[in-house]
């Protein structure tokens, strides 16, 4: 299916600026003197919700260009391997969560080997990362997570 | 406390044993991270975050500066030996210092960058010296009024300078906004787009955004046409100017430096827009304009001299009225804000040391860039031919490290991961997000200054037109904007940053 990049984000923008207009005109308005926390937010969504709008018909009547094929192994596994680095870190502490993200982003490659050289490097890298930053900055990050005391 | 006063106090600031150190520390660094394909300063400077952290303010800001610098001219590097550009304000660079790369004058080239950077970094850091002390002195003067016109004239600027629709860069702006909206309330203490999680009640940070958005989402669209990426890094050859190099680029030099010097102050994209004006105007006053594209050396040093003293003067909103002019100066005040420190007219007088110091490692930080690229230039371009697929899982793990140990919170990891998917979504559909990052910056002050300047005229609008500054200011504004819309510019506009893609 053929869609165009306009389709897309007007769409992005039309949402966006729905959701943040129906929260924010539960905030008290105030008056122009006397702006309230509503005031400013439901301006802005309300613009952002005319430019969606506006981008969306602009779509309509040139389709300008397409959305060309995403490639979902790395838009999936890359941000995938950041938040397994935040659900490891307490855990499992600073080295293996480096370890972790290390191997899960090299994994989205299509250059990535299983072989005994690639993993000795990941080994050196983290245990590098860990003297950098944990012993010679000083980041106050456990080595060795909870799991581990 | 005069000028003399104040420079004395930077250089015995700036040269202490710790602080030299670390600026050179930084200078190395952002070089080194700089250099790497794929990464702008924006990405650079927030991986390279935490190594500023434990450190005394002063200190933590000239690394920061040195950081900023070596990451500038990392890009340009890159730019030269490899026609990768790492931001839009080297994409002239490319232009003809990768066609001199080709024709075996990288070296050139290089050196031609580096001069005339250190001599526009020269007198951008003089122009500092004498302007901001009166800016901040006038900005003292400045009402709500005027930092909200100021505030919506840097928007402009920076959504007319997008590249694409302008239409596209206003809805990025917006949403910008929006995302600088989250968080309590400073006036009325209600959390606002919080979505119910206490995580959110101190706002998103900027930085978390800037690295998902810059580093993440570069790394995702880099993987896109990973098979593609072809290394291909020029040799590097003798690094010495011939003296009809010397010749044909001291005006373009001069000329680049100046336009540099007065458009990196305007809010905005000032980096961008000095950059390809000096293209533009070198091209225009040359004598040999069809060599421009094929290697004419005044295309490489006007540029890079304009885009160098650009990056010097953006310093001087920063500083003097907490308004950042780039997308990057946005990061780094997020950075000093992460050090406790708020930019702004009283810096000056509060902290004179920390101001006066920085001014003068700006100095020492160009000198120290002259003396350590081109003779480090060999191992620069063995760091650009590393293979991105042992790049990139690198990439993520010092955005990783750096996002977390901000406030050592694993929130802000998810977010930063969300963010690199929001980076990735906006490449895929043509939306640069360089307009969203300063509108999250600007976006609160807009508000608060608006309500600060309705609430003294009691709701009266007519305010910003009362004031001649403030109208000044929005009349500019309105003329960027009616530029836009009529024809002629566009086409000049459209075919300035067409170069860029």
């Amino acid at each position: 299916m053929k869609i165009g990049q306009d389709s897309i984000l007007g769409l992005f923008f039309a949402i966006t600026g729905i959701v943040a207009l129906w929260i924010s005109i539960q905030y008290p308005l105030g008056t122009a003197g006397r702006m309230g926390p509503g005031f400013f937010p439901v301006g802005v969504s309300g613009l952002l919700v005319l430019t969606g709008i506006g981008v969306l018909v602009r779509s309509i009547s040139s389709p300008g260009e397409l959305l060309s094929a995403v490639k979902w192994k790395a838009v999936v596994m890359v941000p995938a391997a950041a938040v397994a680095f935040g659900l490891a870190i307490e855990p499992l502490g600073f080295f293996l969560a480096v370890l972790l993200l290390l191997v899960l982003c090299a994994a989205t490659s299509v250059k990535f080997r299983r072989e005994w050289k690639s993993a000795l490097g990941a080994l050196v890298f983290a245990t590098l990362c860990t003297a950098l930053f944990i012993q010679l900055i000083g980041l106050p990050i456990p080595v060795l997570g909870t799991l581990f005391k | 406390m005069d000028i003399f006063d104040g420079l004395l106090l930077g250089f015995s600031t700036a040269t202490t044993f710790t602080n030299f150190v670390y600026c050179f520390l930084g200078v190395l660094l952002g070089t080194a991270v700089g250099v790497l394909p794929g990464l702008g300063p924006i990405a650079t400077i927030s991986m390279l975050l935490p190594f500023t952290f434990g450190l005394p303010v002063d200190t933590a800001l000239i690394m920061l500066a040195g950081i900023f610098y070596g990451s500038q001219y990392g890009g340009s590097t890159t730019a030269i030996l490899m026609n990768l550009p790492g931001e839009a304000s080297s994409v002239v660079t490319t232009l003809d210092g990768h066609a001199m790369a080709k024709q075996g004058k990288a070296g050139r080239a290089l050196a031609a960058a580096a001069l005339g950077s250190f001599f526009a970094g020269t007198v951008g850091t003089l122009f500092i010296v004498v302007s901001a002390p009166l800016l901040a002195s006038l900005a003292l003067t400045f009402g709500p009024a005027e930092y909200f016109s100021l505030i919506v004239l840097g928007l402009i600027t920076s959504m007319v300078l997008a590249s694409g629709s302008l239409l596209t860069a206003f809805g990025m702006a917006l949403f910008g906004v929006l995302l600088g909206m989250i968080g309590t309330d400073v006036n009325s203490g209600a959390a606002r787009f919080t979505f119910g999680t206490p995580h959110l009640l101190d706002g998103l940070d900027f930085v978390v955004v800037a690295t998902g958005i810059f580093g993440l989402g570069d790394v995702l669209a880099n993987l896109e046409d990973e098979r593609s990426r072809a290394a291909g890094v020029a040799k590097v050859s003798s690094l010495f100017p011939t003296r009809e190099d010397w010749k044909r680029m001291t005006a373009p030099v001069l000329r680049g430096t100046g336009i540099g010097v007065l458009l990196g102050v305007l809010p905005g994209a000032g980096v961008l827009l000095a950059s390809f004006s000096a293209y533009a105007l070198e091209k225009k006053v040359s004598r040999h304009p069809e060599e421009f594209g094929k290697g004419a050396i005044e295309g490489v040093a006007a540029p890079e001299a304009a885009n160098n003293a650009a990056a010097q003067t953006c310093f001087i909103p920063m500083l003097t009225l907490g308004l950042p002019g780039t997308a990057t100066m946005a990061l780094m005040i997020g950075a000093l804000v992460v050090q406790g420190v708020q930019p702004g007219p009283e810096i000056l007088t509060q902290q004179p040391s920390l101001f006066w110091g920085l001014v003068v490692s700006m100095w020492l930080g160009n000198l120290m860039l002259l003396f350590l690229n081109l003779p480090l230039v060999g191992m620069w371009a063995k760091l650009i031919s590393v293979p991105y697929h042992y790049l990139f899982p690198m990439i993520c793990v010092f955005v990783a490290i750096g996002v977390y140990s901000i406030n050592n919170s694993v929130f802000d990891v998810y977010m930063m991961a969300l963010f690199g998917v929001l980076g990735y979504f906006f490449r895929k559909v043509g939306a640069e997000p360089a307009p969203l990052i300063l509108a999250m910056i600007l976006g609160p002050m807009a508000e608060e200054y608006l309500r600060r300047a309705l609430l003294i005229s009691h709701g009266d609008a007519s305010v910003f037109f009362t004031s001649p500054l403030s109208l000044g200011t929005l009349i500019v504004a309105a003329l960027l904007l009616l530029s836009i819309i009529s024809p002629r510019f566009r086409k000049v506009r459209e075919e300035g940053l067409q170069e860029a893609d």
